[in-house]
């Protein structure tokens, strides 16, 4: 996911059902000053994925310059390994989610040339890192040294690759031709050949696609018509048959319906009105804790995977992303890919 | 991934002086369990105590995957020292009871967090090791023993991926594992499994999903006449028909689809009947529409059948090469049923019905 531009109208004084921007902003910005709740501390090996979904949503909430730029990039460059990839944390293992993380956030910033400072190694030592991670054979990607193997390290590659302009390090038709093998009967893809259909996957599948410039390989009816069978009758999408709506599916759902122009196969209003129903907000009043009192919620912020469900930032940028996609006021474009 | 299905409550009563002490006191406790295991890893300690320390740590925070990369580290370690044993007898033995230990281990975690990538990942790293290290009998075993575990990882969930990839894995293992006199393929036993998952909960899309994908195996290994093709393919048509009394079910009629597929000549080249004639394709098709019509009754609000009887008779078309006016009067007639039914995707049935203009 990378931003495009568009101008955006911020909505004045939250009212019961808006989006409530500067709640989200607040709730984004707070989230590294939680260092006395546990959570914090056992959510260490996601830092830089939450640095990255953090910034995103920032950006896309149009309040770009929220986080500090030059600690943000200190604090992405302190995570790269001598191996040239990225871990969570520093003093953590590299791997290629929080490498692709990385890159995403040095390029939103426009401080890839940091990598070129004396000692980084430059961007081609990172993209050797990525680089000899693809899986010669079947030119799939694994995580790291230890093996395994997913079409979303296969997408993360490419992304992290084309956005550091050396695609070329890699076998593109080869993974190309991996992902093929991971399509099925219902024209959606699974998270290596033979497995289950699965929107997560087809966002991942479809995404490399579209980077290697080889969408035209893609049932866009029959998936489309899959896709949109994602939408339950509450407006929100699910990830597979017979399950629940999560709010991160508007986004690889959404995105996987934009990059094959079927996004109006869903019903946006529904969507959108779901999404902002996952939404923390000021206005609600929720169970406390150990009683049967409800209170209204002092803190506000953030969207959960549900509605009344808790906050959490990933789910946060994956919902304001599906916003974006609706193009719903108050949230910048984004490009599905 | 943090935080699917947590609700939410307010910790605006809870956090009480005393409480804010107490999570404190947490926090301090779980950081120098970090440092020290990350403390020893450096030092290069290996040893059965920072095994421990790091069993510890994982039990707090198994999503935290360095540390599992860090006990990949000492297991490795542990393994080459027990090889250096004097005898070959006892070295087996203890990488053997090392790698059981460990599998252990393993359980309350999977139980406890299933859906985590990192546990599931882990273990199926154990058990390669197991085959690399041990004598094909004793890594034969520790293999059988995972199908066990994840058929009641799959009861306890019959839809985690996480379990279905797992079996996968699981079966590809054993079937390379297995001894060379019998050398035989797992399909038809893995077949009744998908049955039974099926027959537990006609919903569940993943075991029909892998059915779909033993059929084929099943076929393919017996090289299948195209007749024994067919009687498999009619089998398949007569058990989703019985299944599909209840037609609100999305899951069958996926598999439904999956099923047509063979009558498409673009695709069915991968599918379970590669050979049809065009005519014998067409006769299906027919006998298809007519079956599903026939669920329409008391079931008129129902948009998925009138879906499938459009997919079919644009189907037909394809083979044939065009549509009869009086087939597309058909499938206006039930798209016209679709849109009132189904305007969430609306946007879907007028493009479609674009095309059919």
């Amino acid at each position: 996911m990378t931003l495009a531009s568009s101008p955006s109208r911020t909505p004045t004084g939250p009212q019961p059902g808006d989006l409530y921007v500067q709640k989200h902003v607040d709730y984004i910005k707070n989230l590294d000053s939680r260092r006395d709740e546990l959570e914090y501390w056992l959510t260490e090996h996601l830092r830089l994925n939450g640095v990255y979904w953090g910034l995103t949503a920032l950006h896309l909430l149009g309040h770009p310059g929220a986080l500090p730029r030059d600690k943000t990039i200190d604090f992405i460059l302190s995570c790269q390994q001598d191996n040239g990839g990225f871990a969570a944390a520093p003093g953590h293992d590299a791997h290629m989610l929080y490498t692709v993380s990385a890159v995403q956030i040095l390029v939103t910033l426009d401080a890839v040339d940091e990598l070129e400072k004396p000692g980084r190694g430059g961007k081609h030592k990172l993209g050797s890192f990525i680089a000899g991670l693809q899986d010669k054979e079947t030119g799939t990607f694994m995580g790291d040294e230890w093996g395994e193997r997913d079409t979303r390290f296969l997408y993360g590659a490419l992304n992290a690759l084309s956005l550091l302009g050396l695609l070329d390090l890699v076998d593109v038709p080869k993974a190309v031709s991996y992902i093929q093998k991971c399509e099925n009967f219902d024209g959606a893809y699974g998270i290596r050949p033979g497995a289950e259909s699965h929107a997560g996957q087809v966002f991942t599948c479809v995404g490399a696609l579209a980077i290697a410039g080889r969408l035209d390989l893609v049932n866009r009816d029959r998936l489309g018509g899959w896709l949109s069978e994602r939408q339950l009758e509450n407006g929100g999408l699910n990830g597979r048959p017979e399950k629940l709506a999560d709010s991160c599916y508007s986004w690889w759902v959404g995105a996987s319906l934009a990059m094959i122009d079927r996004l109006h196969w869903v019903d946006s209003d529904r969507l959108a009105a779901f999404i902002l129903k996952c939404q923390v907000s000021p206005f609600d009043t929720i169970p406390t804790l150990g009683t049967t009192n409800a209170v209204q919620d002092p803190e506000g912020g953030g969207f959960g995977d549900r509605p009344d469900n808790m906050a959490d930032v990933f789910h946060t940028v994956f919902s304001v992303a599906g916003l974006s996609l609706l193009k719903f006021d108050g949230v910048l474009e984004v490009d599905p890919v | 991934m943090s935080g699917h299905g947590i609700p939410r409550y307010s910790s605006a009563g809870e956090k009480s002086q005393e409480a804010r002490q107490q999570e404190l006191r947490k926090i301090e406790k779980y950081r120098a369990l970090d440092q020290l295991v990350h403390d020893k890893i450096t030092a290069h300690e290996y040893t059965s105590e920072t095994l421990q320390k790091i069993s510890e740590l994982l039990s707090d925070n198994p999503e935290y995957y360095t540390v599992w990369n860090y006990r990949r580290r000492v297991l490795r370690d542990q393994f080459s020292q027990a090889a250096s044993s004097d005898s070959n007898e006892t070295a087996t033995d203890k990488v053997a009871s090392l790698i059981k230990n460990d599998l252990l281990f393993l359980i309350p975690l999977l139980r406890s967090f299933p859906k985590c990538y990192w546990i599931w990942n882990y273990r199926l790293w154990l058990l390669d090791e197991a085959k690399h290290l041990l004598p094909l009998p004793v890594a034969r075993k520790f293999w059988q023993e995972e199908l066990a575990l994840v058929g009641k990882m799959l009861n306890l969930d019959s839809r985690n991926f996480h379990g279905w990839g797992y079996r996968h894995f699981v079966v590809e293992s054993l079937e390379k594992l297995a001894p060379e006199e019998s050398g035989q393929s797992m399909a038809p036993e893995e077949f009744e499994y998908a049955k039974k998952m099926i027959s537990t909960n006609l919903s569940n899309f993943s075991a029909w999903h892998y059915r779909t994908k033993l059929i084929q195996r099943l076929l393919n290994e017996k090289s299948a006449s195209n007749k024994e093709r067919k009687e498999m393919l009619d089998g398949e048509l007569e058990l989703i028909h019985n299944a599909l009394i209840d037609p609100y079910d999305q899951s069958l009629w996926f598999y439904h689809q999956n099923l047509m597929c063979t009558f498409d000549p673009s695709v069915s080249d991968q599918t379970m009947a590669p050979n049809l004639t065009d005519s014998e394709r067409l006769e299906y098709i027919r006998q298809e529409i007519e079956a599903i019509q026939e669920m329409l009754d008391g079931a008129e609000d129902c948009k998925y059948i009138y879906q499938a009887l459009i997919d079919c008779t644009v189907l037909a078309a394809k083979i044939q090469g065009s549509m009869t006016s009086e087939d597309k009067g058909n499938v206006l007639g039930w798209l016209a049923e679709i849109k009132k039914l189904d305007p969430l995707r609306r946007g879907r049935w007028v493009d479609f019905e674009m095309t059919m203009s």
